[in-house]
């Protein structure tokens, strides 16, 4: 048996000297090392065998093999390169590609937007979804018996609490616990009972800015307005600002965007702070002054990446966040 | 509300083109949505959106006013000489019994009214503004309304009881129809007008149908009143009731525009329906005054919040053209008057808002405000946010966004629901809970997107859940990331076999993104959730506190997500992993000396624990093992039914020396010795 393999092996190395091209090597491979080739039938024998011949058999065809393996990788080097039958490089075939992940356009969206505000030095902060009265409308100005709070239909929990219905009630939290100067941004998740439509939801996000220290004025808030919708939109970006109400802020201002065919759209509400709401958290009204604006996230994203639909965001159908890789 | 430009002709010039003024109106706050040309009647209508703090542009007189304001034209109002020698009506009497709700109310009894066609003027304007002509009385008091913004009312006389209107609270439980055919019970904080026996109408809401005029009518009480916005506003609210009237009432009416309207309209009565005789004027109660009548204003306070010079002249002229009475105190110091249409503006900041916009918001300058830095750490909670995004947008997963709100579809009532907050009002019936589990929101978006044919679905989420904690009154918040698996976890290629999402794949990704945070040792233990299987659910552990679980959904809630595959999911608290978040770690030093690997492969019994045997291995290392790892399990084969085979590798190494292989082998072959013992194992792999 043992001799077999040393006969193998002797005439291996006769045909190792004759090879003379990759075809050759590959004739050689496939006729030693191939899947019928010489070696597997030594290999087939192994199982025959019991006891220390099976061992020591087992050995010598382990080194036969290393050393065909050995011998066949060293001459591959030697006939690299040159053209033949062998495997051949096909530079179509696929990579293989992972799975790739996806950030929420919605979530793509605040990342993009606070990173302006960073970069200006705005804090961002965060604060409840559930809330109360005071910081939802009173510290806002927004009187229970006014028609201003038509525009702010809310839901109330079983323990009288409500979901906030805009992200002012960030404002409130911090003003509260801080002292000015304060250049803040909030995003989060906001709640309205609103009939869900291709533009309006139930729950939807918001952005909240504010600014106030001793001297930040209206053209501050200009400035600072028309800055981030160039930093976002791009530097040809038009906007106007139009005179508005909010109960929050005076002087208020809403701002619209050129957008193309359809004209100057609204797209931001944005203010003085009033003083009323200084004085709900305890600021003096005439030693503070400051700027606030609050911006809809998903209209923002919308408009960016042309998506007809508000629901598409809270269906998350993978077919359309795989498009925001 | 619609708004006629011929209308408007009558107060102020418009100068065309008619779409440079509405961009101007747009411009100064009044947003004109639409203008409309309408052929037929010869007009143009502006659609305009009136915020809620100016109710005085909702007529068109306000609207011509603040078009004078812009255009810097001037306004015409026709003047009507308040009547002196009208005769009282005889018999009749006002009794105001509530004075806050009502405090100036007026009245006027005509009889014998002939005429009954609206003019062909009265009707197209009415129809311009979008109301349809009803009868000349009826239309009269629309037109005044459109007009001068002050609603009115009238009443048939004949159908009154006595002569004694009252203006009172409602009686307990009275009854009362409107005349849109509402039947209402009457609350005591209603305001009502009332004849001698009952109510006739909701004051500033709607009139009642009993007394309502008709073409029979000949004799009628003409009502002008001031009502209060809240009073109005709140009956309004209560009964769901709206109109013209209420609409303008909740906001504020002019409380001159009281006695105005009224002559108004007794003039467009005597010219058109033509009556025998108009009685003097029944009054109670008084004009009310604005509240804050002057507003001291100086310059400097201008400039400091608008962050521009203006010159004097700018701003008195600005505040000049709005009809405001500007007197100068000083040099740049000015006290103003504000007239009664105005009641939105008493204080300087009213006035500051009122120069910016007639001067144009788009003079105002852009400046960039230069500040000092302001301490500005990142947010650690939301930094450890942005690296858990990106850890499994990294490694595959696509985040989702979905809502807050859930039904109580797969939760159990004492497990999940006990502490969680109910919203009393919710816009979907069913969508009640604020949710205190991720786990049904992320198996609807499995479900959308498994019967939409998806492979492999690995979706995350970062949002709050919701819970009022045993003795709380208000609902806490945690920030929490939900993760969900199901399908295949690595696609068929030419190179790869396609493999199935298992409990582990989840686990370690669990495990991986831990340690991205710096976290270790984690630990697992057995866990019950109403939703997932019993054998497939952990606890996950950091320092033995529970900061979340993982586990396979059970059978029960698959069935009724409608799903057949297998779905893993977990929650982690952000707010609990925060804390242990390690931001900054020392760098270890390399190995200097060359590493061992060793393996070994035991059977044991089904019940004994991988995670034990791995503790053994470590504890019998000689502070030489630098890594443990499980690189193969199998069942089946000649692995004996209850028992699996394990198979470890353990990699040695010294921070001191190059091992020596024999003393390696010896130490491993001790540490499996020990394993086998331990745990009755045998180091048969019965594999092959």
């Amino acid at each position: 048996m043992i001799s077999t393999v040393k006969e193998i092996e002797r005439e291996a190395q006769e045909k190792l000297g004759q090879i003379q091209s990759a075809e050759d090597l590959e004739g050689f491979r496939v006729l030693y090392l191939g899947r019928k080739g010489k070696l597997q039938a030594l290999m087939m024998q192994i199982k025959t065998l019991e006891g220390e011949g099976k061992k020591e058999f087992g050995r010598e065809v382990n080194q036969l093999k290393k050393f065909l393996e050995e011998s066949v990788q060293n001459l591959k080097g030697r006939f690299e390169g040159q053209s033949g039958e062998k495997e051949s490089f096909d530079e179509t075939l696929p990579g293989i590609i992972p799975s790739v992940g996806t950030l929420h356009p919605i979530n793509e969206t605040i990342l993009e937007i606070i990173k302006v505000f960073e970069k200006l030095g705005f804090e961002i902060v965060d604060g409840p979804e559930i809330e109360t009265e005071f910081h939802n409308f009173t510290a806002l100005n927004i009187p229970l018996d006014h028609p201003s709070r038509d525009s702010f239909d809310t839901f109330y929990t079983a323990g009288k609490q409500l979901l906030r219905s805009q992200t002012s009630t960030v404002q409130i939290r911090i003003m509260q616990d801080r002292k000015p100067p304060l250049r803040l941004i909030a995003p989060g998740r906001v709640y309205r009972p609103d009939t869900v439509d291709a533009s309006h939801s139930f729950m939807f996000h918001q952005i909240e800015g504010l600014m106030v220290d001793d001297k930040t004025t209206f053209s501050d808030l200009k400035g600072v307005l028309h800055l981030f919708f160039r930093e976002f939109f791009g530097k040809e970006t038009k906007i106007r600002f139009r005179p508005h109400f909010f109960p929050f802020t005076e002087p208020s201002v809403e701002v619209d965007i050129r957008w193309g065919k359809k004209g100057w759209l609204e797209i931001l509400g944005a203010g003085m702070v009033d003083p009323n709401v200084f004085d709900a958290v305890g600021y003096d009204s005439k030693k503070v002054q400051g700027f606030a604006f609050g911006l809809g996230v998903e209209r923002i994203a919308m408009l960016r990446h042309g998506i007809p639909d508000i629901r598409l965001f809270y269906e998350n159908d993978l077919r359309f966040l795989r498009q925001f890789r | 509300m619609k708004v006629s430009t011929q209308w408007l002709k009558d107060f102020v010039k418009l100068t065309p083109p008619l779409e440079r003024i509405a961009e101007r109106l747009t411009m100064a706050g009044l947003e004109v949505k639409k203008v409309e040309k309408i052929d037929d009647l010869k007009d143009t209508i502006f659609e305009v959106e009136v915020t809620t703090n100016r109710p005085d542009w909702l007529s068109h007189i306000g609207v011509g006013r603040e078009i004078a304001a812009v255009e810097n034209l001037s306004l015409n109002i026709p003047d009507i000489q308040l009547p002196s020698n009208r005769a009282m009506p005889a018999g009749w009497k006002l009794s105001l019994k509530e004075a806050e709700g009502c405090p100036y109310y007026t009245g006027v009894y005509i009889e014998g009214i002939e005429g009954v066609q609206t003019p062909p003027f009265m009707k197209e304007r009415l129809m311009a503004c979008g109301l349809r002509s009803i009868s000349l009385l009826v239309d009269i008091t629309n037109y005044v309304l459109l007009e001068t913004g002050q609603p009115l009312h009238a009443f048939d006389a004949d159908l009154l009881k006595g002569k004694e209107i009252q203006i009172r609270r409602a009686k307990v439980e009275e009854n009362f129809t409107a005349i849109n055919g509402s039947a209402i019970i009457l609350k005591q904080q209603d305001l009502v007008i009332a004849d001698g026996e009952k109510t006739i109408a909701l004051a500033g809401v709607m009139g009642g149908l009993d007394t309502e005029v008709n073409e029979r009518t000949r004799n009628i009480i003409l009502e002008s009143a001031y009502f209060h916005p809240r009073w109005v506003r709140q009956t309004s609210l209560r009964y769901g009731l709206t109109s013209e009237s209420s609409y303008r009432f909740e906001r504020g009416v002019d409380p001159e525009g009281v006695d105005y309207g009224r002559e108004r309209a007794l003039d467009l009565i005597k010219q058109y329906a033509k009556p025998r005789f108009i009685s003097g004027v029944l009054k109670a109660g008084q004009r009310p005054t604005v509240s804050k009548s002057r507003i001291h204003l100086s310059l400097a306070q201008i400039e400091s919040c608008l962050g521009m010079t203006l010159k004097s002249h700018q701003v008195a002229s600005s505040l000049t053209r709005l009809g405001l009475d500007v007197k100068k105190d000083s040099q740049d110091k000015w006290n103003v008057k504000i007239p009664s249409f105005r009641s939105d503006l008493s204080r300087p900041i009213d006035l500051i808002e009122e120069v910016a916009r007639i001067y144009g918001y788009d003079q105002i300058p852009e400046t960039l405000p230069a500040r000092e830095a302001l301490h500005a750490s990142e947010n650690p909670r939301l930094k450890v946010q942005e690296k858990t995004r990106a850890f499994f947008t990294g490694n595959g997963f696509s985040e989702t966004v979905t809502f807050s709100l859930i039904s109580e579809q797969g939760l159990d009532a004492q497990e999940d629901l006990n502490q969680a907050v109910s919203i009393i009002n919710p816009q979907h019936q069913e969508l009640c809970w604020m949710r205190p589990v991720m786990a049904p929101s992320l198996l609807t978006v499995i479900r959308k997107n498994d019967h939409l044919g998806a492979r492999r679905i690995a979706i995350y989420e970062i949002a709050n859940l919701y819970a009022v904690p045993k003795g709380a009154n208000h609902p806490c918040e945690e920030k929490t990331l939900g993760l969900a698996v199901c399908g295949t976890w690595r696609e068929k290629s030419w190179l790869d076999a396609q493999r199935e999402i298992t409990f582990h794949d989840l686990k370690g990704m669990i495990t991986a993104y831990l340690n991205v945070l710096g976290i270790e040792p984690i630990s697992y233990v057995p866990a019950r959730k109403s939703f997932l299987k019993d054998s497939m659910a952990e606890q996950v552990l950091i320092d033995g506190g529970k900061i979340g679980f993982l586990g396979e959904i059970n059978e029960k809630i698959r069935n009724l997500w409608d799903l057949d595959r297998p779905v893993f999911v977990a929650e982690l608290s952000l707010e609990r992993i925060f804390k242990f978040v390690r931001w900054i770690r020392p760098v270890k030093e390399l190995p200097r000396y060359p590493a061992i690997e060793r393996d070994f492969s035991i059977t044991v019994r089904e019940t004994c624990k991988s995670g034990d045997i791995e503790s053994e291995i470590w504890s019998h290392g000689q502070g030489l093992i630098c890594r443990v790892e499980l690189f193969d399990l199998f069942r089946g084969g000649r692995v004996p039914k209850g028992c699996k085979n394990l198979a470890y590798r353990v990699t040695y190494q010294s921070p001191e020396r190059t091992l020596i292989s024999e003393e390696i082998q010896e130490l491993h072959m001790g540490i499996a010795e020990k394993i086998v013992n331990k745990f009755q194992a045998t180091f048969q792999d019965g594999k092959s």
